[in-house]
């Protein structure tokens, strides 16, 4: 237990620390709110100023002008920007952030069917990162310059440099199409069904996309583990006469975790947001797919809606790593 | 360890296993492409079409020669002026809320048509009123003659289905919402999960019509108990969840796989024979090429839609380079004005060029990176334009962004867009005056005039045939040629015939 636990607390000074967190937390929370409205300023403003007509793109190819004017009308996109930004903001203050042009249905509503899909392939995919990435970049680390160590390098290099298009057609093609182990395509809804065994519908997103994340964290397990096995409380463990794997795994593995952890971080929040190419390939509802058909239908409410969810999601897990860095690294002090 | 992994394996074959659980009866449909809003009236997309067409449907539809025919009426009666049409409807035909469909809701769904609708405005134009006589009388009373009435009745998309009276009552320019979507036809709109699917249920009550099924005419069956549509934006991934079973249809393959795919036994491919037409159109209203009809003629001369098609199609049989408007094998087809089509002369286009006065002014030429073929046909012509002398200014633009910049005069000389089928050439995009190019020359309005103003059959054709003709002498638009798109589906599938229509339709359609 003392392995994870801040100096703050493991010296008996829990209450001091706890505060000191607590306002560390709660001036991270209030330094969130000034950059989302920023964000939401520019979200909107990019979003207007890009060419193109939602309605024009709803209605088809044989509306008039005429028409797409008065439904455009309709639905107040003729009004100047800095009122339609009024109301926007006005609604998602009070957790209203309109209703998709597209869909007709409301925002939230839109996205958060998306985010059951995104953040269930981002979990199983960390898990699949974090279950080869760091094993194998320990393994990496300590047999540095050994034949083990330039094969793995070789092999996650490759794994890095795979197509993820390629590589999720090709398991499908094998998984599904010659094997019929997995399904091909699609991911139907856990949380309406109720049913777990909708999960199998990740399996091969999941591996297409650890694939090149796995070669990134072993890199950096590796890299991370060969900067600390420099430091001076390494040769010091040596020299005491610890056991290699006590030093290895006490001493260096877990004072490189920072990065790792950080670099974690981040790659669940890309997961979550940037898996475009994954969720194409295996036609699945996820967000980053939403971002990008959003966009080339101009559905202006869900464009603004979800960028500013994204802007969120980063800022918190900005928040969480720092926290983590903490209990990671007593030294870290938080006022 | 070992029995960890045992665990493991024995969790993953129950998984496994799982995924072979589906419906006997659920159709799977891959299509490219979520749709909009359902509602027909005021919408084209083709996506919206395919799945809407099960739910709702028109007084009229087509049948196999795409003539129109009753669907929901049951008979007509035309007044000696042609000025008066008395439409009988079919009775004890239901909604899906239970309720019967009377005069009363073709009457409000008919006006919201004639005035939000895309395409109802081409008739309300002409209309004087319409009138419920009695609970199943319809009469539409014109101010003048205008012999497309019946095709633009037929025509779904952007059609007038008829909605109960007050869905259509309170219905505005704004699609209707999805609890609205309240149709007569042989599937029930269940519900709709963004992303993932479009549900269909079996109507147990419909009533059908009783006569032979003919296109989309005729008696309807519905024998799937469910149809979901589900959207599958990547070609390969439609191919493999068919290939898989994962779906029973898919939609728009690319040419390259049509051999490929042909030669395979654990797929059936079906060519759709609504023909898809590239279309190439010039700016009538402002720059170089506004009233210069001999720039376009030169422009013409330069280009081989052949070698087009060839690159951006590819399999001899999805393409064919006809400049016909209307296709082969319909009674509108025509060669009027085709000895300037697909010449492949730059020497002559560049002379011609000369003699319009062209001096090398730029001429800005948009096309869209969302549809492969308008880029590969948009890469072709651009080149085949340089090399005959033309200062040619490729745009390339999303979807999104044409339909914006084409709106405004000022901004393109030439763009590209494709049409789809149109079983009356009343349909086509270019016949209106407002659609982007412009054109509205007195010839054609006087010639519009001529084939709209009269009922009969052959003097509607050879006035078409005139239009035609002028068309290939003003130029404001020009035909590459037709393409045919395919789709593919489970063996285990029955009863789709040799080809689909324009929209696959599902009644009438099995698993063996």
């Amino acid at each position: 237990m003392r392995l994870f636990l801040p100096l703050y607390m493991a010296e008996g000074k829990a209450f001091d620390g706890a505060q000191a967190m607590l306002k560390f937390i709660l001036r991270r929370i209030v330094g969130i709110l000034p950059s989302l409205f920023l964000v939401s300023i520019l979200v909107f403003s990019f979003v207007h100023l890009i060419p193109g007509d939602p309605i024009q793109i709803l209605l088809g190819d044989m509306a008039t002008k005429a028409q797409v004017d008065a439904v455009r009308q309709e639905m107040g996109l003729d009004k100047p920007i800095w009122i339609q930004y009024g109301k926007w903001i006005g609604g998602v203050v009070t957790g209203n952030m309109g209703n998709s042009i597209f869909f007709g249905q409301p925002v939230l509503s839109v996205i958060g069917d998306r985010a059951e899909t995104s953040i269930l392939l981002a979990l199983l995919t960390l898990v699949l990162i974090l279950a080869i990435g760091i094993p194998v970049g320990y393994l990496s680390a300590t047999h540095y310059g050994t034949r083990l160590d330039q094969t793995i390098s070789g092999v996650s290099m490759g794994f890095a440099s795979i197509p993820t298009f390629w590589l999720g057609l090709s398991l499908m093609t094998f998984f599904a199409v010659t094997l019929k182990l997995f399904p091909s395509s699609g991911f139907p809804s856990i949380l309406k069904t109720g049913n777990w065994a909708n999960i199998r519908y990740l399996i091969l997103p999941a591996i297409t996309l650890s694939a090149p994340n796995s070669a990134l964290i072993i890199r950096l397990t590796r890299a991370s583990m060969l900067d600390v096995f420099k430091e001076d409380y390494v040769r010091t463990a040596r020299a005491k006469g610890l056991r290699e794997s006590s030093v290895n795994i006490l001493h260096v593995f877990r004072n490189s975790m920072n990065s790792l952890v950080s670099a974690l971080g981040f790659t669940f929040a890309g997961l979550v947001s940037g898996t475009v190419v994954t969720e194409t390939v295996f036609s699945l509802p996820g967000i980053g797919k939403l971002v990008v058909d959003s966009v080339l239908r101009r559905d202006y409410p869900v464009i603004q809606g979800i960028i500013l969810c994204i802007a969120l999601l980063y800022m918190a897990i900005n928040l969480l790593v720092d926290i983590a860095y903490g209990w990671l690294d007593p030294r870290i002090r938080y006022n | 360890m070992r029995r960890k992994f045992r665990f493991f394996l024995s969790t993953l074959l129950v998984l496994v296993a799982a995924s072979g659980v589906s419906a006997a009866t659920t159709l799977r449909y891959a299509t490219i492409a979520e749709p909009p809003s359902l509602d027909q009236q005021v919408l084209t997309s083709d996506q919206a079409t395919t799945i809407a067409q099960h739910i709702f449907e028109g007084l009229y539809t087509f049948n196999k020669s795409y003539d129109p025919v009753p669907m929901l009426v049951d008979k007509e009666n035309i007044s000696a002026d042609g000025k008066t049409i008395t439409l009988t409807l079919r009775q004890g035909v239901k909604f899906h809320n239970g309720k019967e469909m009377t005069s009363a809701d073709v009457l409000a769904s008919l006006n919201r048509w004639g005035v939000y609708g895309v395409r109802g405005p081409v008739l309300y134009a002409h209309i004087e009123r319409v009138e419920a006589s009695s609970k199943y009388v319809v009469r539409l009373v014109f101010k003048d003659v205008f012999a497309p009435w019946k095709s633009l009745l037929a025509f779904i998309n952007g059609g007038p289905v008829i909605y109960p009276k007050e869905v259509a009552e309170t219905a505005t320019k704004q699609p209707i919402l999805e609890n609205q979507y309240i149709g007569t036809g042989p599937y029930k709109f269940i519900e709709r999960n963004p992303g993932r699917y479009i549900l269909l249920e079996k109507f147990a009550d419909y009533v059908s019509r009783t006569d032979a099924p003919d296109g989309y005419a005729g008696k309807r069956t519905a024998i799937f108990d469910r149809i979901q549509f589900i959207p599958v934006t990547d070609v390969g991934t439609r191919v493999n969840g068919v290939k898989a079973g994962d779906y029973d249809y898919a939609e728009q393959i690319s040419g390259d796989l049509y051999d490929m795919l042909s030669a395979d036994p654990s797929i059936v491919t079906v060519v759709n024979e609504g023909v898809m037409m590239p279309l190439m159109f010039f700016n009538s209203a402002n720059g170089p090429m506004k009233g210069n009809a001999k720039l376009r003629l030169a422009i013409l001369a330069a280009l081989d839609s052949t070698a087009a098609l060839q690159v951006a199609v590819g399999p001899k049989n999805l393409w064919s380079a006809n400049g016909s408007f209307m296709p082969k094998g319909t009674s509108w087809y025509s060669q009027a004005g085709l000895e300037v089509y697909n010449q492949k002369k730059p020497a002559l286009a560049k002379s011609l060029a000369a003699e319009a006065g062209y001096k090398g002014e730029k001429i800005t030429f948009m096309v869209s990176s969302s549809y492969k073929i308008h880029n590969d046909i948009g890469l072709v012509f651009t080149k085949q334009l340089k090399d005959a002398g033309f200062n040619i200014d490729l745009q390339i633009y999303d979807w999104a962004t044409l339909v914006s910049k084409r709106g405004d005069p000022k901004q393109w000389d030439m763009f590209f867009t494709t049409h789809g089928f149109v079983p009356d050439p009343i349909l086509f995009s270019f016949m209106s005056d407002a659609y982007p190019g412009w054109w509205a020359t007195p010839e054609k309005q006087a010639l519009a005039q001529d084939f709209t103003s009269t009922l009969d059959d052959k003097p509607r054709r050879d006035a078409w045939t005139q239009v035609q003709k002028l068309i290939y002498q003003q130029v404001p638009v020009m035909k590459v040629g037709d393409y045919f798109m395919y789709d593919i589906y489970s063996p285990r599938m029955q009863s789709f015939g040799e080809s689909q229509l324009i929209w696959p339709k599902f009644w009438n359609v099995s698993f063996k």
